[in-house]
């Protein structure tokens, strides 16, 4: 469980998050998504308290980061920037830590072999790839086998396979009841990994919903010929559906083809074609955050 | 803090920044041994003052622990680890408290190691002109002043690594205050006849402590002035690191 609630955090003039609320339950994948510079990264430094609120509290588990009793063993957690000594192998970096968290030193190696860096992990890491970077840091985060894992951006650098293979093991642990929150600011990258979404926007909130819901926004639309386009306009906006005239003889409507030809049928509009448009992911997360994002 | 203490000791032994210091070490320690001992005239060489003074060559272990100790914090922040030490220790104090130990361990090693090497470049030397080596009481004893002194320095550098934050900046303020501030306020102390009170600048109750410095504080009141820093220091690179934005 990551509970926040009423974050904000100002560097200097620059406010960064704005009064952000929003929680990561338990048996679920959350994804944290915004343009570039939303304050994402932000929200998850003041979450695993390397950043200090200037108003507003977080919760990992009930409790503030800094009160854990193990956070090692807690919570798991991969942020953007490189986190290893580039003059230190992987493994001794590994080595490291778990001697610091008090683990036993055999759980080392078993991360290794997790995220498959056993071969380069004698290696000094300033050899490593952007993907064994991030399987350096996952395996950093895994050392203690935590109940809540926070991700920044981990698809950054990683092959097809390697985000195939993080997707499964994400979903398992949601499956086993643990909390998962990473961010993104490709939506459709972690469409089939997410079960939620918290889209933030300029340091504020603009949407929580299932990924469901936001399936179904992208869905929920369709492109009309009639000859009577105006009337079938009206009637539609009667209806309660959103309906904008394109040209002479075409609409566009944000409901389902169904809806349309039901309501044509029912006042003997003529239709010459009804065709189920899709926004992509990208369209709708584009619309929930006005299209402002640096891209 | 065992296990803390542990895995900061396994930082300093896992890059390769040691083999440099202890390198500067034992060329720092050896040629100045050999400059004194080849340089002493036949009277002295078995005088007890002067195989002090020639034990006191280990003190650049003081030099190298403060750097040791500085680098503990300001190397963390210079290649972004800190961001994983304060995940696995949130409470940043034990963090600083840790690393203190640690600086206070390494410099306890590196005087050792610099022991080591002066006697192992003079007694041959003392040999050679017909002399020997006393390994009385006062000389254990100021051998255990010297390393007393490098450890302090050691836990010493790490809060004013905390301090800075900057390996260039702590440096370069290191040299500057050894060099120029720490005379300057001396001479200004004697200027308004407070000399006494110029025992107590970090410079002076170290050496005091080493044996570098004479007519100062006793080795035991510099030891104590010497502990004060290191609190004070590190209670100052607390407060900047607990108020640090890690980004």
């Amino acid at each position: 469980m990551i509970e926040v609630e009423g974050l904000t955090k100002r560097f200097g003039s620059t406010l960064a998050v704005d009064d952000l609320s929003f929680s990561a339950a338990p048996g679920t994948v959350t994804g944290f998504l915004g343009p570039n510079g939303a304050g994402k990264t932000t929200t998850l430094r003041a979450i695993l308290g390397l950043v200090r609120p200037t108003a507003g509290r977080t919760a990992v588990l009930g409790q503030p980061y800094r009160e854990l009793e193990r956070p090692s063993r807690q919570v798991g957690a991969v942020l953007e920037t490189f986190d290893a000594h580039p003059g230190r192998s992987g493994r001794n970096h590994l080595r490291l830590l778990a001697r610091a968290a008090r683990f036993p030193a055999a759980r080392v190696d078993e991360v290794l072999a997790l995220v498959e860096l056993t071969d380069a992990a004698r290696r000094r890491a300033k050899g490593y790839s952007l993907g064994m970077r991030q399987r350096l840091g996952l395996a950093a985060a895994l050392l203690g086998d935590p109940e809540v894992l926070v991700l920044d951006e981990p698809a950054n650098g990683l092959d097809p396979q390697g985000i195939r293979w993080l997707r499964d093991l994400l979903r398992s642990f949601a499956r086993e009841g643990r909390t998962v929150l990473i961010s993104s600011h490709v939506l459709a990258e972690m469409a089939q990994t997410v079960d939620e979404v918290v889209i933030i926007h300029r340091g504020r909130l603009v949407r929580h919903a299932t990924m469901a819901e936001v399936e179904a926004m992208a869905a929920g639309a369709a492109r009309v010929r009639s000859p009577d386009a105006e009337r079938l306009a009206s009637l539609l906006a009667d209806a309660g559906v959103d309906a904008r005239v394109l040209a002479d003889d075409l609409l566009a409507v944000s409901t389902t083809p169904e809806r349309v030809g039901e309501i044509a049928a029912g006042h003997g509009v003529v239709l010459h074609e009804l065709t189920a448009e899709r926004a992509t992911l990208e369209e709708v997360f584009l619309e929930l955050t006005g299209g402002a994002g640096e891209q | 803090m065992r296990a803390l203490v542990g895995a900061e000791l396994l930082k300093l032994r896992t890059t390769r920044a040691w083999i440099g210091y202890v390198v500067a070490l034992f060329l720092l320690s050896g040629i100045a041994a050999a400059a004194l001992a080849g340089g002493a005239a036949a009277f002295e060489i078995d005088s007890p003052e002067y195989q002090r003074d020639l034990v006191s060559m280990s003190v650049f272990a003081g030099f190298i622990a403060l750097l040791v100790g500085i680098a503990l914090v300001t190397a963390e922040w210079r290649h972004g680890t800190i961001t994983r030490t304060i995940l696995v220790t949130p409470r940043r104090a034990r963090v600083l408290v840790a690393k203190q130990i640690a600086g206070f361990l390494v410099g306890v090693v590196l005087a050792v190691l610099a022991v080591v090497v002066v006697l192992a470049v003079s007694i041959p030397v003392l040999w050679g002109e017909g002399g020997g080596f006393v390994l009385d009481a006062a000389m254990m004893g100021r051998i255990g002043w010297v390393v007393l002194a490098a450890a302090l320095a050691g836990a010493f550098g790490v809060g004013v690594g905390a301090l800075l934050k900057s390996q260039t900046f702590a440096l370069v303020a290191v040299i500057v205050w050894t060099l120029v501030l720490e005379p300057l306020l001396r001479a200004l102390l004697e200027l308004v006849e407070r000399e006494g009170a110029a025992d107590f600048l970090p410079g002076q109750a170290l050496g005091a402590l080493d044996g570098s410095v004479e007519d100062a504080l006793s080795p035991a009141a510099g030891g104590v002035v010497g502990f004060a820093y290191v609190v004070g220091f590190g209670v100052l690179g607390w407060l900047r690191l607990e108020r640090s934005d890690i980004t």
